[in-house]
């Protein structure tokens, strides 16, 4: 019950400021870059948590058919160092993204916009209990993201569900992020961006509940950005020996 | 002495040379709505760099006007440019070109701002014979601002047309097709528009009552 109060809180708190920048870190944004385009990107995560230690790399090529639509895979390697456990490397989860825009309202240097998600994670890894990295177990995630942005600020919002077929990992999840430019906008892009991003997850068999903030920067020239980011528990209620740390990313991403 | 006379001849020859090429080239002047972020304004510029032979491209993010200048003899049309707008995935508000002879157009802010009722698709009888009939009747139906798929079966002489009902209609779209010279059920073409046709492209008049 009190997992739920708080998801509903944020959800809530979410809606409130639905017209809030920026292409966020570890959320999603709804916003597609024309159609014809890719984006090459990587988003490192560092995780530490009482159970052992994860590096994540995935490769990642984004493909927008239409200016609406979006297709992607991600390929990811993940070295692992679990306490009394396994350690290595090996191929994590392949992913492969679908997004579709499905409403937008624009305005003069602004926008918002929905779109219908799913990320079909394909069991690839090892099986490593480690939910988003190596679970080796086939999971498809349905979610939903709207976003506003300005030149002034933006906001990114995602809520899903990630169903497994034996349901251990099934779990409800809502993003928020808000992104705040430091430098005038101005084309040629270059941007400082600060963002703020909120994700909250709620394991449904296990019972299992994590309210993450991660703080990032991100630098952006042209058609390149680089992102950094920590991430830390505010809420970590989920089995001792489990819980996390805290949560390093280090990204980059191209357009072409 | 020598030196300063090749120096102001060489200026006067780049001066001259920028003067006509500046003449040959349409002005383009676009206010676009949805450029939330600079990416975004990355994203449209990228989106018209498939106009080969684009120039001089500007984009003020904060008030959204994005200008540029395209060789005249390319004959873009404020139609085109508005249809790029939307595949880069932003929304065209107002269109102004300011063609290399002087003339100017303009879309209408109401005309391009005009609530979307939802795309249709029909199908209409236009006369014609060969390939070349094929790309006319395309081309003019796909001028008509609101139009987003058009295709014309020789065989069978049918045109199927896709537009924004909220934007065009279907007597707009075949009227554009008569002014390119090729009759349609309801609008039958001038017979100078007609005349105009090349030999392989003369179909067999269609009747009306």
């Amino acid at each position: 019950m009190k997992n739920f109060t708080w998801l509903l809180a944020i959800i809530l708190f979410g809606i409130q400021y639905c017209e809030a920048q920026g292409p966020p870190i570890t959320a999603d944004k709804p916003i597609m870059l024309g159609g014809g385009s890719f984006t090459a990107k990587t988003l490192t995560e560092i995780r530490h948590t009482e159970r052992g230690d994860f590096t994540y790399v995935p490769v990642m090529l984004h493909y927008l058919p239409t200016s609406n639509s979006l297709v992607a895979i991600h390929l990811p390697y993940i070295n692992y160092d679990i306490e009394n456990g396994p350690s290595g490397s090996s191929l994590a989860d392949i992913k492969i993204m679908g997004k579709y825009q499905f409403f937008r309202k624009d305005g003069t240097g602004k926008t918002f916009r929905m779109v219908a998600k799913t990320l079909q994670t394909l069991p690839t890894g090892r099986e490593l209990d480690v939910m988003d990295l190596s679970t080796g177990k086939y999971a498809g995630y349905y979610g939903i993201v709207a976003g506003y942005e300005s030149l002034k600020y933006g906001i990114s919002n995602e809520l899903g569900y990630n169903w497994v077929p034996d349901g251990s990992l099934d779990a409800l999840t809502h993003k928020i992020g808000f992104g705040l430019p430091l430098l005038k906008p101005q084309y040629p892009n270059k941007q400082i961006n600060l963002y703020f991003e909120y994700t909250n997850s709620w394991l449904v068999e296990r019972d299992w509940y994590q309210l993450l903030y991660a703080q990032g920067i991100q630098y952006a020239r042209k058609n390149v950005t680089f992102d950094l980011a920590v991430q830390v528990p505010l809420v970590n209620d989920i089995e001792a020996g489990r819980k996390l740390n805290y949560s390093l990313f280090l990204g980059s991403r191209y357009s072409f | 002495m020598k030196k300063s006379i090749i120096i102001s001849a060489l200026l006067t020859l780049m001066v001259v040379f920028s003067a006509v090429a500046q003449e040959g080239k349409d002005k383009f002047m676009v206010q676009v709505d949805g450029l939330g972020c600079p990416f975004c304004a990355y994203g449209l510029e990228k989106k018209f760099k498939e106009f080969k032979g684009i120039k001089n491209v500007k984009i003020d993010i904060e008030t959204g006007d994005f200008s540029f200048s395209y060789p005249a003899e390319k004959a873009l049309t404020l139609a085109d440019v508005e249809k790029q707008v939307e595949k880069a995935g932003y929304t065209p508000i107002t269109a102004k070109v300011e063609r290399a002879n002087g003339e100017i157009e303009e879309s209408s802010a109401s005309e391009m701002t005009k609530k979307s009722e939802g795309t249709v698709s029909k199908n209409v009888m236009v006369a014609g014979n060969c390939a070349m009939c094929e790309a006319r009747i395309t081309k003019a139906a796909e001028s008509v601002q609101g139009v987003s798929a058009v295709s014309w079966d020789k065989d069978t002489k049918i045109m199927k047309v896709s537009f924004d009902a909220g934007l065009t209609s279907l007597e707009k779209i075949e009227k554009q097709v008569a002014v390119a010279g090729h009759d349609t059920k309801n609008h039958q073409a001038h017979t100078d528009d007609y005349g105009n046709l090349p030999a392989c492209c003369k179909y067999e008049r269609l009747s009306y009552k």
